[in-house]
Formats: C-alpha cells, sequence, structure tokens
C-alpha cells in the first residue's frame, strides 16, 4: 500500500500528525520516496522563484505626484476617547428627543390650515407690501391637552427650535463620526 | 542615528502630522518590491501588478489605524495585496496578455542566466495559468508561508478545500513544468 498524494503533500507542508508512519514507509518504498522527490522538487522550483524587479519606485510615482509619497492629505488623528463617549451620548439623546418630539409635531400638523397655492402668493405679496400685517395661520390646538394659556407663535418656534437644535447636534454629531470612520 | 522599526514609522503615520506621509513612505519603500512580486506572480502582467501593488498601498495608508500594532507589517500588507488582486480578478476576470520577461537584450546575456531567466519565466506562465482559487493557496502557501488553516481563513473556504486546491495546483503545475523542461 502506497502514500496518497495526500499524505506527501502534508507531509513536505508540515501539516500531518503521521511523520513517523510516513518516514518509515519512504524509507521501505522506493516509489513513494520517488513521488516524494519529485514533489519537493517542484517545491524548490517555486522557492527560488527570483523577485522581479520594479521599472518604478512605488514612492516617487504615487497619483498625486507626492514625493516622498502618497496622498497630499494627511490622515486625521484619531479622536480621544472621551470625545467619541460624548458624541455617542449626544447622538443617543438626539435621537430620544426626536422621537419624543414625533407625537407632539404630528398632533400639532393638523391643526394648521394650509394655504393654497393662491392664498401663499397673495400672502407673500402682501408680506412683501405691508410687512408689519402679515401673521401666522391660525393655530388651534384642538388634539393638544387644554391648558390655560393661549397657544401662541411662542410654543411653536420653541418647538421649532427644540427640533433644529436637535438636528443640528445629530449632524454634528454624525459628521464627528463620519471623520473618524475614515 | 538608528534605523525606525516598522511599528515605529506606524505609529509616526497615525499621528496624522506632518511627517506622517514621509514615515509611510518609508515602509513603502521598504515592502514595495515584495509587494509588487505578490502582486505580479499573480497576475503575471507588470502595468496591472504596479498599479495594484500601489493600490495595495493606498488602502493600507487608509486602513492604518485598524492595523493590529502587535503583528508584522510585511506578511500582512502582502496579504492585502494578494487580495486585492484575487478581489480584482474575480471582479474583472482579467484576461490580459501575460508579459514575457525575456529583454530584448537578453540574447547578450550569460547562458547560465538565460537559462534561469526561462526557468523563471516557465514557472510564472504555468502559475498565471493555474485557475485563480489555485493560484490564491498557492500563493498563500508557497510565497506567504500560511498554513492549511490560516489559509481556510484567509479565503473564507473549508480546510477541506485549500488542501484539494493546493494537490491539484501543484499536479497542475508539476505536469506543465515537466513538459517544458
Amino acid at each position: 500500500m502506497h502514500l496518497t498524494d495526500e499524505q506527501l503533500n502534508e507531509y513536505l507542508d508540515n501539516e500531518t500528525n503521521e511523520r513517523m508512519q510516513i518516514e518509515t514507509h519512504l524509507s521501505s518504498c522506493g516509489e513513494c520516496a520517488a513521488r516524494l522527490s519529485a514533489l519537493q522538487a517542484l517545491f524548490t522550483e517555486l522557492d527560488s522563484l527570483p523577485e522581479v524587479a520594479l521599472t518604478k519606485s512605488l514612492s516617487e510615482a504615487s497619483p498625486w505626484g507626492a514625493a516622498p509619497f502618497l496622498p497630499t492629505r494627511n490622515l486625521p488623528a484619531p479622536l480621544p476617547k472621551f470625545l467619541t463617549l460624548t458624541v455617542i451620548l449626544q447622538a443617543a439623546f438626539a435621537l430620544t428627543a426626536v422621537i419624543i418630539a414625533i407625537p407632539f409635531v404630528a398632533n400639532l400638523l393638523p391643526a394648521f390650515e394650509i394655504p393654497s397655492l393662491a392664498e401663499s402668493l397673495a400672502q407673500l405679496s402682501t408680506f412683501n407690501l405691508q410687512p408689519a400685517t402679515f401673521q401666522l395661520p391660525n393655530f388651534q390646538p384642538a388634539n393638544l391637552p387644554t391648558f390655560n394659556f393661549q397657544p401662541a407663535t411662542f410654543e411653536i418656534s420653541s418647538l421649532l427650535m427644540a427640533l433644529a437644535g436637535v438636528s443640528v447636534l445629530w449632524i454634528l454629531g454624525n459628521g464627528v463620526f463620519l471623520r473618524n470612520q475614515r | 542615528m538608528t534605523t525606525p522599526t516598522d511599528r515605529d514609522l506606524i505609529l509616526q503615520t497615525r499621528r496624522g502630522d506632518a511627517d506622517s506621509r514621509t514615515a509611510f513612505g518609508e515602509l513603502v519603500t521598504r515592502y514595495q518590491t515584495s509587494v509588487f512580486n505578490v502582486c505580479y506572480r499573480i497576475l503575471h502582467e507588470r502595468g496591472e501588478a504596479e498599479d495594484l501593488a500601489q493600490e495595495t498601498f493606498i488602502r493600507a495608508y487608509d486602513r492604518i489605524h485598524t492595523f493590529d500594532i502587535e503583528r508584522e507589517f510585511g506578511p500582512w500588507i502582502r496579504r492585502v495585496a494578494a487580495n486585492l488582486c484575487l478581489n480584482t480578478i474575480e471582479s474583472q476576470k482579467v484576461t490580459s496578455e501575460l508579459d514575457d520577461e525575456r529583454d530584448a537584450d537578453s540574447a547578450q546575456l550569460p547562458e547560465a542566466v538565460q537559462e534561469v531567466r526561462e526557468r523563471s519565466e516557465q514557472i510564472r506562465h504555468a502559475l498565471a495559468s493555474l485557475p485563480v482559487h489555485y493560484r490564491a493557496v498557492v500563493e498563500l502557501r508557497h510565497f506567504q508561508e500560511l498554513s492549511y488553516e490560516e489559509i481556510a481563513a484567509e479565503l473564507n473556504i473549508p480546510l477541506s478545500d485549500v488542501k484539494s486546491h493546493l494537490f491539484r495546483a501543484r499536479k497542475i503545475l508539476a505536469e506543465k513544468l515537466h513538459a517544458s523542461h
């Protein structure tokens, strides 16, 4: 019984646990020893393949033309850990705030009387001519809990400003993250 | 003044300051030949091999922050090059003309040198004629000296496939080289 090709390959690759048995067989089997020798010759030829020289130095011939090498940009310095943590926290805060704000915004939207395009244009022209008389559409917070205060532009603008602030935080946080991910 | 180690150069590159590109340039100078040879063995087309060697360094530069500083840079960058070449072949099905290293002035070389050169060229042609997945295992086993398990992990294939690809590849190579002798 001769050795298999697999056994010979694994033997030369030092990937077998049967070294002793294989060597014992090889010492008494000329055919297997010749097969091993032929395989060994291939290994030697591959190992002796000389390296080819480059025709140009990669450190001088970058597409950016930068010497001694590489992009004209420098790598961004990594963010300190505390800043990364802060960014994660603010991103989580911003996301929570947006989620909390969604039902309020959904309740407010139907209360607006959406003017037609003609009305909007008319309002715009009026606004241009008489800016002092411009007013926001009449706001009726029908679906909101009733409190003893007049719904005014203050609440809307506060909410909008809060949402804008959260959005800015969100964008900034993502920007810092993306910069760090490069 | 002592020569900076690869580790020193990587750390300097990571700082992102004015000297970082110079530090990475030194790494390129150290490893460009071995990286180019990985690409050339797999592609056997000089121009493409040089382009992909350069692309390898660009990718390494962009990912230098993720490189595990405890590992050796040389084997890592050569593995990046091998993967890049194999992915390129897979995605583009490169069928470019194979290079012939015989120069116009090779006739003036001594006979022994010519013989070595011709034999090297036969080996390269035989390697380049292998199917891509066979070429991959030969490159990783013989030239990057990875174990079977490491090759399986690197190429994301079963251990049994690594063995069968490698053994068949060797058989084909032996036949081709024996025939051309």
